[in-house]
């Protein structure tokens, strides 16, 4: 039998942090742009030590990064990690590609008429 | 709006002629695929009606039509404009391509800018909790790489 322990580290550590509910509406509000971890904590109706507990695991899945902002250290700021927010722009490349095939289909026949 | 996809490609025919093979003709070039699959089915036949306010349709053997969008700009050979939206789109939901043909020393250079998707993107995320696409390609990766591991270390 294979153990879990054959499962990579990263991948089994975003695929539990994203198992959760709660977290996947974290990083759905966190898509729309930073908040902060009491916004978060409000948004969902949930005590800030569970946030907090949420927002540690999403940090340690390296789905969520934090921020302060210049003015006050105390204030942390949560955003998605670059690599979480690259869904948009990978949508965006497969509608591009798309568009490719379909103008590289217009090429071939306009320059193959007559 | 960021969320635009940008393609452009020469083709040796000038604007007019292009214009007209992208319109008139696009039933004999548009090739369904996955992302452009507008009706969930591969055997539609698209069609733009030739006027500002027209229908993109496409038709299927069987009879039935799905409305795609409506002529938005109609300024042949230069531009065309049109409202674009899948049937996997939330209803209210739509987005937008604007097609330039730019004369380019007796050939055209076709621009295509499709706007919107960052709205599509969205609702996606409020209706699945990721875009769709994008996160099923990701999940895929995963368990790619999930059962490759599991593969070499059934097969040590």
């Amino acid at each position: 039998m294979t153990s879990a322990a054959a499962v990579p580290d990263p991948l089994d550590r975003t695929l539990a942090a994203l198992a959760d509910p709660h977290r996947r509406q974290v990083v759905e509000l966190l898509r729309e742009r930073p908040r902060r971890a009491g916004e978060l904590a409000a948004e969902l109706a949930v005590r800030p030590s569970v946030m907090s507990r949420h927002l540690k695991v999403l940090r340690d899945s390296k789905v969520v990064e934090e921020a302060s902002p210049e003015f006050d250290a105390r204030v942390r700021i949560y955003s998605l990690r670059s690599g979480a927010t690259a869904g948009l722009r990978s949508w965006l490349d497969a509608v591009e590609q798309g568009w490719a095939d379909q103008l590289a289909a217009l090429k071939a026949h306009v320059e193959q008429s007559p | 709006m960021t969320s635009r996809a940008l393609v452009a490609l020469r083709i040796a025919a000038p604007p007019s002629q292009v214009f007209t093979a992208f319109t008139a003709e696009i039933g004999q070039w548009w090739r369904p695929n996955g992302l452009f699959a507008l009706n969930g089915r591969s055997d539609g036949r698209l069609a733009i009606e030739a006027s500002l306010g027209g229908r993109i349709i496409e038709s299927y053997p069987d009879g039935g039509q799905f409305e795609v969008g409506h002529v938005r700009v109609w300024e042949p050979p230069d531009r065309l404009v049109f409202s674009w939206r899948a049937a996997s789109f939330p209803p209210d939901r739509e987005t937008e391509v604007h097609i330039r043909f730019e004369d380019v020393d007796g050939g055209t250079r076709v621009v295509v800018e499709h706007f919107g998707w960052d709205g599509i993107a969205q609702e996606h995320v409020a209706r699945h909790g990721f875009p769709l696409l994008p996160f099923q390609l990701r999940l895929a990766e995963w368990w790619r790489a999930l059962l490759y591991s599991l593969a070499d270390r059934a097969t040590e």
